[in-house]
C-alpha cells in the first residue's frame, strides 16, 4: 500500500486531521454547554428587565451541568413508574418548588431541582401524546377516505396522506419509554461534525491529484501500475477514510455524548422515544437506529468522496479544481438552504450532496416530495439511491483516472486570468513600496482570509453581558442612580431627602389605614391597595438608603483623592467592562490576538520561503527601508485588528447604552475606585483602548521579530502562535497560573489589570515596560543592525 | 571605477571556503571558471554582504562596500545563483517591486521594463504568475531583475544555467553589449558561454585564485598542453586513467582522444590553431 504511506506520510493532512478531530470534539462539547443540555432552564421568578435598549430575561444563575445530574437523579427515581404516576409524582414536586419560589425561600437547590422537574415532565408529556399522534395519522386518512372531502385521492396531496398513514401504521402500539436521550440529539443536532467530515474527504481527494501539482502525473501515468490498479487502490482508500472519518468524528460525538449525558444504558428503548426521532416510521431501537445511521453515514461519505473526486479529477487544471470544488459545494449548498420547501423544484433541494452531508436532517424530518404526482420520501430516495450511485460513481472515477490524458486539456480560463492580472499588475504596477507590502501580505500570505475570519469572528462576539439583577431592592436602586445621576452635592442629598419623605409619608398612610382598617372604616379594596403601596415604599427606601450610602462613600473618597464624586449609572460599564464581561473580554482579545499573529507571522519568514532575501538584501532599499515599511505594516494590522475588535467594542457601548456624564472623574464607578489618576470618564476610556492598542502593537512587533526566525510560513505561523498565543490560551482557560507573566492576552485585555485589586496597577505598568522595552530593542537592533536578516544557514 | 579584493578570506567553521583572494576586477566583463565548490558563489555573496567576511577588505573606488552600503548597493545588480521568487506575483510586477526596491523612479522603471521583457523575450508572458514560469524563464525574470536601474557593477551568479541554446546567444550577446562602463562579473560552467564575450577569465579552484588573464592568452599558453591522438577503444581506459582526457570523438571511423596536461604522450599532434577554453579549464582546473 505504497499509496496509502504517501498520504500518510503527508504530515499537513495528518496534522489537519488531528487538528480538525480536537477542533470538532471541543466545540462539541462546548455547544452541549451552551444550548443547557437541553434542559428548559427558566425559573417562575424570572423577570424581563430592560437592559440598555433591549428587554432580558433575568434570573439567577443556575448551573447547567449540575441541573443536568438533577435531571438524571431524577429520571432514575420515575424510571420504573408508568407514564401516569411518574407524571403524578413530579407534578407534586413542581408544585411544591413553585411554593418555595413564591414564598421567596427557594435554595439553590430547589433552583437545580426545578430545572430537573420541568425538563422531565416536557419530556413524559411528549411521550405519552404518542400515540395520539399516531391516531391523527390515521385519522386523517379515514378522513379523507370518508368523506373526502376533496376527493381526489389521485392527487398528490391526497397520495401523501394515504402514504403518511401506511408507513406510521408499522408504529401502531410501540411502546415507548423514559430515559436519557440527550446522546442521540446532540450526535443528529451538531452539524459541524458533518462539515468536517466533508473536510477530511476535500483533503484527501485533494491529496489525489497532488500528483499533477507536482508534474508528475505523465510519469504516473505512463507507469504500468499507474492506472487501474492505482484508481481501484484510491477507491479502496477513500472508503476507508471515510470509514474511520465518520467513526472518528460522529464516534467522538456519541462517546462525549454518552459521557456528558450518560444514556448508554437507555439504547434498548424503541427510538421514537428520542424526541427528535419522533416521525422516523421504522420499528427499531436507538442501538438499531444507530447502527443503522452509522452504516448510511458511512455510505454517504463515500459517495460525497468519489463525487468529489469525480469532479475535481475531470477538471484538468490543477489550478482551478479548488475553484470548482468550491463552485459546486456553494450552488449545492445554496439549493439546500435556500429553495422553499414547497418550490417545484424541490427536488434539487433533497437530492442533493448536502442531503448525504447532514444525513441527520432526512431521520428528523417526515417528508414526502412530490416526484410526477407522487408522494416520495426524501429519506427513502437518499437511502435507496445511495448504493446504485456510490457503484457508478465509483466505476466513472476508475474510468476517469485511466482514460484521462495528461497532456490534454486547453487552458481557457488561463487566458482569462492571464488578462485579469494584465489589469491587477496596472495597479500593482503603480503602487508604492509600502502597497506593495500590503498586497504581499493580503494576497501571497493570505491574510485576506484572515481578514474574512476577523471579520466573521468579531460578528459572533458578545460584547455585553447581563448584568442581573437579585432583589427588587437592587431594581429600585438602579432606578434611584439614574434619577440622581450627576455630581453628588448638597441638592443630591437634599433630593433623596424629598424622596424619602414621600415614602415616609405612603407609610405613615398605611399606619392610618391599618388603625382605620381595624375599626372597619376602610374596605378591603381599599387596604390591600395601602398594603401594597407600603411594601413597594419600603422596598423603595431600601433603594434609596443604599444609594445615599454610595453617595456618602464617594463624597469620602473623592475628598481623600481630590476629584468631584458623581452618581452614576455603572451598568453600561459593568456590562461591557466589568467583572461579568470578562469571558466576553477575553474572547474578544484572543481573537485580536491571533488575527494579529497570523497576519503578521508570515512576513519575514514569506521572504524566506520564497528565497528572496539575498536578492532583497542586495537592492539599494532591501535593508532598512524595506524593514521600515514591515514595521508600517505591523501598525497599519495592529490599528486594523484593534479597530475592527475593539471599535465594535465602544460601538456596542455607545450605541447600546446612552451615557451621560462623560466629564465625570472615572474613579466614581466602583470598580475603578483603586484606579491611580484622577480623569474623567472619556478620558479614561481614550486611555483604556490606547493601552490596548500599544499591547497589541507590542504583540505585532514580537510576532514579526518571531518571524524572522523560521524559514516557511507554515512554521512562522505556528511558532509565532505558541509563543503569542499558547501561554494565554492555557492561562486563561486551564488556569495555569504559572504563565500568567507570560499571558500576553492580559495586557491586550487590560481590565483584568485594573479589575485585579491587588497591586494590579503596578503589574500593568510591568507590563508595558516590559513589552515596550521588549519590542523596542528588538526593532532597534533590527534597524541599525542589519536590515533584513540573512537566511539562517548562511548566518551560521 | 575598480572593485578590489584584499586578502578576502570566507571560513565556514574550519572549512575555509575562500582563502586570501587579491583581485582587482575593472571595467569589462570577468568570466568566473571553477569546479562545483570553488568559492565563486562565496565570493559573489561577500561581495553583496549577504554573508558575514572573516577576513580581508572589499574596496570599491577605493572604499570598503561596507562603509558605502546602500550607495553601493544602489549601482549593484545581483542575480543570484538560487532561484528566488514570489510565485504569485507575474513577472511585470516583480520587476517593477525590484524597480522600487532599487529606488528607481517610477517612469524610468517602467520604460525599463519594458525594454527588459523585450530583451529577455517575455513580453508575451508578462502577465503571468512566476509560479507558472519553465525554470529558464524564471532564470530571464532573474537576469532582468539584475539589470534594471543601469547598475555600475553586475554579478552574475551562472545566468545562463538552464536556457536554450537560442537564448542564450541572445541574452550572452546582451550582455556582451553592456560591458561598456561597467564591470560585470559572471560565473558559469558553460565554458563556451564567457569564450567569445569576457574580456579577462577568473579561474578558481579550492577558494583559491588559479589565474586571470584575457581568454586568448589563456589559450595560448596550453598551446603545448593540448593533444589529440587515435585510440582504440580498448585503450581508452587506460589513457583516461594516466591523462586528462577531453573529448573523445570519431574520425574517419577511428576513435580520438584529445589529451591535455604538462605530460603528454609521445603519439598525436599538437592542435595550436584548435584550441578553446574548455582546454584551458581542463588543464588548470582539472584534477
Ligand atoms: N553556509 C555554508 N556553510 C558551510 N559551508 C558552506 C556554506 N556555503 C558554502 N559552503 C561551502 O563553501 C564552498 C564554496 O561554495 P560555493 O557555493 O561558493 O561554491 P561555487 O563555486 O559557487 O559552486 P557551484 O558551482 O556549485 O555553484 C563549498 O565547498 C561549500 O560546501
Ligand atoms: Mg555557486
Amino acid at each position: 500500500m505504497q499509496e496509502l504511506r504517501r498520504i500518510g506520510s503527508n504530515r499537513r493532512l495528518i496534522l489537519g486531521l488531528v487538528l480538525i478531530l480536537l477542533v470538532n470534539g471541543f466545540l462539541f462539547v462546548r455547544e452541549q454547554r451552551v444550548q443547557d443540555y437541553g434542559l428548559n432552564m427558566e425559573l417562575p421568578n424570572a423577570s424581563m428587565v430592560l437592559l440598555g435598549d433591549t428587554f432580558t430575561t433575568v434570573q439567577e444563575p443556575v448551573d447547567p451541568g449540575a441541573a443536568y445530574q438533577r435531571y438524571l437523579n431524577w429520571l432514575d427515581r420515575v424510571r420504573g413508574l408508568s407514564l401516569p404516576d411518574a407524571a403524578s409524582m413530579l407534578e407534586r414536586e413542581k408544585t411544591d418548588l413553585a411554593a418555595k419560589f413564591a414564598g421567596d425561600t427557594d435554595t439553590e437547590e430547589d433552583h437545580l431541582d426545578y430545572v430537573a422537574v420541568q425538563t422531565l415532565q416536557a419530556q413524559i408529556q411528549y411521550l405519552a401524546g404518542y400515540g395520539d399522534r399516531l391516531a391523527n395519522i390515521q385519522r386523517n386518512k379515514e378522513n379523507l377516505l370518508t368523506f373526502s372531502l376533496f376527493n381526489d385521492t389521485d392527487s398528490f396531496a391526497g397520495r401523501n396522506i394515504i402514504k403518511t398513514a401506511e408507513e406510521f401504521e408499522a408504529l401502531q402500539g410501540v411502546a415507548l419509554t423514559l430515559g436519557a436521550g440527550g446522546a442521540v440529539d446532540a450526535l443528529l443536532t451538531f452539524p459541524l461534525s458533518d462539515y468536517c467530515l466533508l473536510l477530511v474527504l476535500l483533503g484527501t481527494v485533494l491529496s489525489f491529484l497532488e500528483e499533477r501539482k507536482a508534474g508528475l502525473w505523465s510519469v504516473v501515468h505512463a507507469s504500468p501500475r499507474g492506472r487501474l490498479r492505482l484508481a481501484v487502490r484510491r477507491t479502496a482508500i477513500l472508503f476507508s477514510v471515510s470509514v474511520c472519518g465518520v467513526l472518528l468524528l460522529h464516534g467522538t460525538d456519541l462517546a462525549l455524548g454518552f459521557s456528558l449525558y450518560g444514556g448508554a444504558q437507555d439504547l434498548h428503548r424503541a427510538v421514537q422515544s428520542v424526541e427528535a426521532l419522533g416521525m422516523l416510521p421504522v420499528r427499531t431501537t436507538v442501538t438499531g437506529f444507530l447502527g443503522q445511521y452509522f452504516l448510511l453515514r458511512i455510505a454517504a461519505a463515500f459517495f460525497v468522496g468519489l463525487l468529489l473526486w469525480l469532479l475535481l479529477a475531470a477538471v484538468h487544471n490543477v489550478k482551478y479544481t479548488v475553484l470548482v470544488a468550491a463552485g459546486v459545494l456553494a450552488i449545492e449548498y445554496s439549493l439546500y438552504t435556500f429553495l422553499p420547501v414547497q418550490s417545484a423544484f424541490n427536488v434539487l433541494k433533497y437530492f442533493n450532496l448536502f442531503s448525504y452531508i447532514s444525513l441527520s436532517a432526512l431521520y428528523t424530518n417526515y417528508l414526502n416530495i412530490d416526484l410526477f404526482g407522487y408522494p416520495v420520501g426524501i429519506r427513502n430516495i437518499a437511502e435507496t439511491a445511495l448504493v446504485p450511485l456510490c457503484l457508478l460513481l465509483a466505476s466513472l472515477c476508475l474510468t476517469v483516472q485511466c482514460r484521462k490524458k495528461p497532456a490534454a486539456g486547453r487552458d481557457l480560463l488561463g487566458r482569462a486570468a492571464y488578462r485579469f492580472n494584465g489589469i491587477t499588475d496596472w495597479v500593482l504596477c503603480r503602487l508604492p513600496l509600502m502597497g506593495m507590502e500590503l498586497h504581499k501580505t493580503l494576497w501571497i500570505q493570505k491574510g485576506i482570509v484572515i481578514t474574512a475570519l476577523l471579520a466573521y469572528g468579531v460578528s459572533h462576539l458578545s460584547y455585553t453581558a447581563n448584568i442581573p439583577l437579585f432583589s427588587s431592592v437592587e431594581e429600585a436602586e438602579r432606578q434611584y442612580t439614574a434619577t440622581l445621576a450627576g455630581p453628588i452635592t448638597e441638592d443630591t442629598f437634599a433630593e433623596m431627602d424629598a424622596i424619602q419623605d414621600q415614602l415616609d409619608q405612603v407609610l405613615q398612610d398605611y399606619e392610618d389605614a391599618k388603625t382605620a382598617y381595624a375599626d372597619g372604616q376602610l374596605s378591603d379594596a381599599a387596604y390591600n391597595l395601602q398594603t401594597y403601596n407600603a411594601s413597594a415604599a419600603r422596598t423603595q427606601s431600601e433603594g434609596l438608603a443604599a444609594v445615599r450610602s454610595r453617595c456618602v462613600d464617594l463624597q469620602m473618597l473623592g475628598a481623600q483623592h481630590g476629584f468631584t464624586p458623581w452618581l452614576l449609572d455603572e451598568t453600561p460599564f459593568l456590562s461591557v467592562y466589568g467583572s461579568r464581561a470578562q469571558v466576553n473580554q477575553q474572547q474578544a482579545a484572543l481573537l485580536a490576538l491571533l488575527a494579529l499573529t497570523l497576519l503578521l507571522a508570515g512576513s519575514m519568514a514569506c521572504e524566506r520561503q520564497s528565497g528572496m532575501t539575498t536578492l532583497l538584501r542586495s537592492t539599494a532599499q532591501g535593508r532598512g527601508t524595506l524593514l521600515r515599511r514591515k514595521f508600517l505594516l505591523t501598525v497599519l494590522a495592529t490599528t486594523f485588528v484593534w479597530g475592527t475588535v475593539f471599535g465594535t467594542e465602544l460601538y456596542t457601548l455607545l450605541s447600546h447604552f446612552s451615557i451621560s456624564g462623560w466629564g465625570a472623574p472615572a474613579r466614581n464607578l466602583s470598580m475603578l475606585e483603586e484606579f491611580p489618576l484622577n480623569c474623567s470618564l472619556s478620558v479614561w476610556l481614550a486611555l483604556l483602548y490606547g493601552y490596548r492598542w500599544l499591547s497589541l502593537l507590542c504583540c505585532g512587533v514580537l510576532a514579526l521579530l518571531l518571524s524572522s526566525c523560521f524559514q516557511r510560513m507554515e512554521t512562522a505561523c505556528i511558532g509565532t502562535g505558541i509563543v503569542l498565543l499558547l501561554p494565554s490560551l492555557l492561562y486563561a482557560y486551564l488556569g495555569v497560573q504559572v504563565l500568567r507573566p507570560l499571558a500576553v492576552l492580559l495586557p491586550v485585555q487590560t481590565m483584568p489589570l485594573l479589575l485585579d485589586h491587588n497591586g494590579a496597577v503596578s503589574e500593568a505598568v510591568t507590563w508595558t515596560a516590559a513589552l515596550l522595552g521588549l519590542s523596542a530593542a528588538c526593532s532597534v537592533w533590527r534597524l541599525v543592525g542589519e536590515g533584513l536578516p540573512r537566511s539562517l544557514s548562511e548566518t551560521a | 571605477m575598480k572593485l578590489e579584493l584584499i586578502n578576502l578570506t570566507k571560513r565556514y567553521g574550519n572549512f575555509t571556503a575562500l582563502d586570501h583572494v587579491n583581485i582587482t576586477f575593472t571595467e569589462g566583463i570577468t568570466g568566473i571558471l571553477g569546479a562545483n565548490g570553488a568559492g565563486k558563489s562565496t565570493m559573489m555573496n561577500l561581495l553583496t554582504d549577504n554573508i558575514p567576511r572573516t577576513e580581508g577588505q572589499i574596496l570599491f573606488d577605493g572604499t570598503d562596500i561596507l562603509k558605502l552600503g546602500r550607495d553601493f548597493r544602489s549601482v549593484l545588480g545581483y542575480m543570484p545563483q538560487q532561484q528566488g521568487y514570489y510565485e504569485h506575483l507575474t513577472a511585470q510586477t516583480f520587476l517593477s517591486y525590484m524597480a522600487d526596491l532599487k529606488a528607481i523612479p517610477k517612469k524610468q522603471a517602467r520604460e525599463e521594463i519594458e525594454k527588459l521583457l523585450e530583451i529577455t523575450n517575455l513580453s508575451d508572458v508578462r502577465h503571468k504568475k512566476l509560479g507558472g514560469y519553465s525554470g529558464g524563464m524564471r532564470q530571464r525574470v532573474l537576469l532582468a531583475q539584475a539589470l534594471l536601474g543601469d547598475p555600475k557593477v553586475v554579478i552574475l551568479d551562472e545566468p545562463t544555467a538552464g536556457l536554450d541554446p537560442k537564448e542564450r546567444i541572445r541574452i550572452r550577446n546582451f550582455i556582451s553589449s553592456l560591458s561598456r562602463g561597467r564591470i560585470i562579473l559572471l560565473a558559469t560552467h558553460i565554458v563556451s558561454d564567457i569564450e567569445s564575450i569576457s574580456d579577462q577569465i577568473l579561474m578558481m579552484k579550492h577558494g583559491h585564485v588559479v589565474g586571470v588573464d584575457t581568454p586568448w592568452n589563456l589559450t595560448d599558453s596550453v598551446a603545448e598542453k593540448v593533444k589529440e591522438l587515435p585510440c582504440a577503444p580498448e585503450e581508452l581506459k587506460a589513457i583516461q586513467a594516466q591523462y586528462k582526457v577531453g573529448n573523445v570523438f570519431q574520425r574517419q571511423g577511428q576513435t580520438w582522444v584529445r589529451v591535455v596536461g604538462d605530460e603528454l604522450p609521445t603519439g598525436g599532434q599538437y592542435v595550436p590553431d584548435h584550441l578553446t577554453l574548455e582546454d584551458v579549464y581542463l588543464y588548470y582546473l582539472g584534477e
